[in-house]
């Protein structure tokens, strides 16, 4: 085998060292994601119904079974992969976006510009669980857009506190005064001397916040607030499968249910990974 | 301790000033016509126009702001589109029921979880702390509306040890004088024991749901500040003394992890009341959350106002009541700087 | 009554659990009961694991592996890796900095009455009376109100006070101290001093003080034992070491008399290096330093662990 090749063998070798269980997660969740796009242009239409078909149990023929309009659960899980994943990735990174550079402007500044930022994400987090943004769903309507900026918006202040208190002991150190003192704008210090020194936390925050972030807007759906059927989503598909489980066709909800708290577990996992080899 | 309590007391005013500030501009500020979205988008013009005039819609911002306050000084947290009925006695009448439940599941929560915290870290690496983390970790990623499912499915559909989601008892069944509300109190003060029974019987699953929720960051909390503890020098130096092994743990390591551990249950328990609207609206739980999913189904956005504005008031008040616990536990605030020596 | 036995301990090595990796090679000394010991070394050459596992308290990642501790008639043998309480509650010890020693959710007195209701047996009214008794005999002088305060409260010399008084309580036949005063300023270190000589003559219990000043070591110790990468390289009567050392790593230590802060970190020494661990530093190096030098006793109380004085080397003491 030629030397590349057995070069990058041994450097995926020694990442993994130790870490098994981050390695396995993450290439799981990746997986996922490959087969939330590859697998549905193999698939029938989630969409079908075949009222005939309704309420199939699980077999060959449909892994998931069928739900009450004779729809496929498992394409319908499967094509949903993608909307449930990338939600939550783009919600967590865009909370980190923002949150990071609100936290090291508030930080570095001081003064009154942090006493209010610190007051307005005191607020924001006086909210307890969820409700901020099923609130703000609620009034500005149901959408995908939406649902992600709401979440967002009550995942930012999490975001906001760590960076801040990450910039707040590097402003003591030395080579801040220095970059300060060869004539760097504090745009400049602040973004490019100090937020690489701050932003590991809230990278490895962010694989959290993902999670969370899934499980939200998997809440919201199954409230009836965000993403609304007939859209695929793990969390819509509960919510129309509920009322199955009393007449005792549980996979119509269950394995749809399932999903969400899988793909919530292999964020959270990585995350918990990530912090403790820190 | 009373600088710090009036220092934690006006930063609590302020936060909750500034939450119902929040609320009442998310309602009436962001895109959308608070009209359309009260009447609905099946509302006629006429109708749209008539709710304008009866809720002062379509005055300057400002007034409505001093109306809204004013009101909301007096506990009026206005109308309810869907019932025509005042929001806040009909969102109070419902709060014993949702506490209870709430009760409950912090109860359940934290007796299994601050044994296991602690049992995690006194075996700290061993097969325990691993099987400890493990439940933590399942228990943060677990959808709630999920595991509600679940339950129900094993413990009522299939083996039948538990009652359906049908709210607190069966059907038909008269509750004893109200008390308190709580069902099982007011039963034992009634003398009314199988209706206590039954109260816990249907109280089981919804509060299993929410516990097992609440178990994960308990769980966390309690290992992390008894590591710390566990690694410190008054430890050290106990049992440097000899003192008994089950003294150290309870007196020096415990005691002093409480600290960190109740600042967290505020947080923890504040978690949960955003739940609450889930597992009420699975369990048919006559509670303020199956109360306020029922006013988001219609729009009904001065009950969802109101409820949010309640809940979140309840939870800025527990924090500052944690504030005050933190100050009686722990001495270095109860009593302040040294004293001259 | 009948004097405290010695301490005695032969041979003390200690590594780590993982691989084996030695932390402390060879500890050999002899502590008298009413005398004043005082072990001294840098920050690496392994003084104050040598005292937690004397006492039971090394951290689980290490182990002892080889050693002998004889106090009295109790004698264990450390490789057996088992508890040792029969010497451990015969010793007690206190540590470095004081505040952070004491519960900082109790009060002082009620921690010292712990420990004489656990080590004592006292009733709860009894161990509120003695308590204050002990703080009066450890020079703290209004008792009553200081056992009612919280160590915040308290200065570091007054939480020593404390500790010392606990530490008595367990009726030592040995007071292992580690830098009990570093943490505490010059005056009041004298005083702890002090408290310590008094106690020594009144029990006749024998104390390790553990410390990298060489000054205070001087100040307080009847004998010396001199430590470095993990070893015990010389010991002798205080007046002997000062006047006479032999160890090369001694000499400078005198001669320059520097106070080594705990936080500069000399090259870390390395304990991966086969041979004397001094050797990349000694200016007498010479080829048989590529051998671990065993002990050499000189006379009756003074020996050394260098092959300069190994025998038939006839390189003269200087």
């Amino acid at each position: 085998m030629s030397n590349k090749v057995k070069a990058i063998y041994s450097w995926i070798k020694e990442t993994i060292r130790g870490r098994h269980l981050l390695a396995i997660t993450s290439t799981s969740l990746t997986l996922l994601l490959l087969v939330g796009f590859l697998l549905p242009l193999f698939l029938a239409d989630p969409r079908d119904t075949n009222p005939e078909n309704s309420y199939l149990s699980p077999a060959l023929g449909n892994l998931f079974g069928t739900d009450k309009f004779g729809r496929d659960v498992f394409s319908r899980c499967i094509s949903a992969i993608r909307l449930d994943l990338l939600v939550g990735i783009s919600i967590s990174a865009l909370a980190m976006v923002i949150g990071t550079a609100i936290g090291l402007i508030s930080g570095y500044r001081g003064g009154l510009i942090d006493r209010l930022v610190m007051q307005f994400t005191d607020v924001l987090l006086a909210f307890p669980g969820f409700l901020l943004s099923l609130i703000v769903v609620a009034v500005l309507g149901n959408s995908v857009f939406f649902v992600m900026l709401a979440v967002t918006l009550s995942f930012i202040p999490y975001f906001i506190r760590l960076t801040r208190s990450g910039v707040l002991v590097q402003r003591q150190l030395s080579y801040v005064q220095a970059a300060r003192m060869s004539g760097n704008s504090s745009w400049r210090v602040a973004f490019v001397h100090i937020l690489p020194n701050v932003v590991g936390p809230s990278i490895i925050q962010a694989t959290l916040v993902a999670s969370w972030a899934i499980l939200s807007v998997a809440s919201l759906a199954f409230l009836g607030v965000g993403i609304r059927p007939p859209t695929a989503e793990w969390g819509v598909m509960v919510a129309e499968g509920a009322s199955d489980i009393i007449i005792g066709k549980w996979w119509t909800s269950i394995f749809p249910g399932a999903m969400v708290v899988l793909a919530a577990l292999g964020f959270h996992i990585i995350g918990d990974e990530l912090q403790a080899s820190q | 301790m009373m600088r710090y309590l009036l220092r934690r007391a006006v930063s609590t005013i302020l936060t909750a000033i500034g939450m119902v500030v929040v609320v009442f501009f998310i309602v009436r500020i962001l895109p959308g016509d608070p009209a359309i979205l009260r009447a609905g988008p099946y509302a006629s013009k006429e109708s749209v126009a008539e709710i304008s005039r009866q809720y002062g819609l379509s005055r300057p911002i400002t007034a409505q702001f001093v109306d809204f306050w004013s009101r909301l000084l007096r506990g009026d947290l206005g109308t309810s589109m869907r019932t025509n009925v005042s929001v806040t006695p009909e969102l109070l009448k419902r709060l014993p029921a949702s506490l209870e439940l709430s009760f409950y599941s912090l109860l359940i929560a934290v007796v299994v979880g601050i044994p296991l915290g602690v049992w995690a870290a006194v075996r700290q690496g061993g097969k325990m702390d691993r099987l400890v983390r493990l439940l933590a970790v399942l228990g943060s990623s677990t959808a709630t509306f999920w595991l509600a499912l679940v339950l129900i499915y094993l413990f009522f559909f299939r083996l039948q040890w538990f009652p359906g989601p049908l709210g607190r008892v069966p059907v038909g069944t008269t509750p004893p004088r109200n008390i308190t509300g709580f069902f099982t109190i007011d039963g034992i003060i009634a003398r009314d024991f199988s209706f206590v029974a039954e109260s816990l019987w249907y109280l089981a699953l919804p509060s299993f749901t929410l516990a097992f929720g609440l178990v994960a960051p308990i769980i966390k909390i309690v290992r992390a500040a008894m590591l710390e503890t566990l690694r410190s020098d008054y430890v050290r130096t106990a049992f440097a003394m000899g003192l008994p092994r089950r003294s150290v743990l309870f007196v020096d390591a415990f005691r002093n992890a409480l600290v960190p551990i109740t600042t967290t249950l505020g947080i923890v328990f504040g978690y949960m009341l955003g739940g609450n609207i889930i597992v009420e609206n699975i369990f048919s739980w006559p509670g303020m959350g199956r109360h306020a999913y029922l006013a988001l189904q219609n729009n009904d956005l001065d009950v969802l106002q109101g409820f949010v504005i309640i809940i979140g008031l309840m939870y800025i008040t527990l924090n500052f009541l944690i504030d005050i616990i933190y100050g009686l536990i722990d001495p270095r605030i109860k009593i302040g700087a040294k004293s001259p020596t | 009554m009948t004097a405290l036995p010695n301490l005695k301990v032969e041979g003390l090595g200690i590594s780590l659990r993982s691989n084996g990796v030695e932390l402390v090679t060879e500890a050999s000394f002899e502590v008298q009961a009413g005398q004043i010991m005082g072990i001294v070394g840098e920050s690496g050459s392994g003084k104050t694991i040598l005292s937690l596992a004397l006492i039971g308290l090394l951290p689980a990642a290490l182990k002892a592996h080889k050693g002998v501790i004889t106090l009295g008639q109790h004698q264990v043998r450390l490789s057996d890796d088992v508890a040792h309480p029969d010497i451990a509650h015969s010793l007690a010890m206190i540590f470095q900095q004081p505040q952070s020693a004491l519960n900082p959710t109790m009060r002082v007195g009620r921690q010292l009455a712990r420990v004489l209701i656990a080590r004592q047996g006292a009733t709860r009214k009894d161990s509120v009376k003695e308590s204050l008794e002990l703080l009066t005999r450890v020079g703290i002088r209004e008792p009553e109100r200081t056992s009612r305060m919280y160590p915040h409260q308290l200065s570091g010399g007054m939480c020593q006070r404390v500790l010392i008084a606990m530490a008595l309580v367990c009726r030592p036949a040995v007071l292992i101290a580690d830098e009990p005063t570093t943490a505490l300023d010059v005056t009041v270190q004298a005083q702890i001093f002090d408290l310590i000589e008094e106690l020594v003559a009144e029990t006749k219990c024998g104390v390790i003080f553990i410390s990298h000043d060489i000054a205070a070591v001087s100040e307080i110790c009847d004998d010396i034992v001199v430590m470095f990468g993990g070893q015990t390289i010389e010991s002798g009567r205080k007046s002997e070491v000062l006047s006479s050392a032999l160890h090369p790593y001694t000499r400078n230590l005198l001669r320059s008399r520097e106070v080594m802060e705990e936080s500069t970190t000399s090259e870390i020494i390395n304990l991966d290096l086969p041979g004397c661990r001094y050797a990349n530093r000694c200016p007498e190096v010479h080829d048989a330093c590529s051998h671990v030098p065993d002990w050499v006793s000189v006379d009756e109380t003074q020996g050394v662990a260098c092959h300069l004085y190994s025998k038939g080397e006839n390189v003269a003491p200087r």
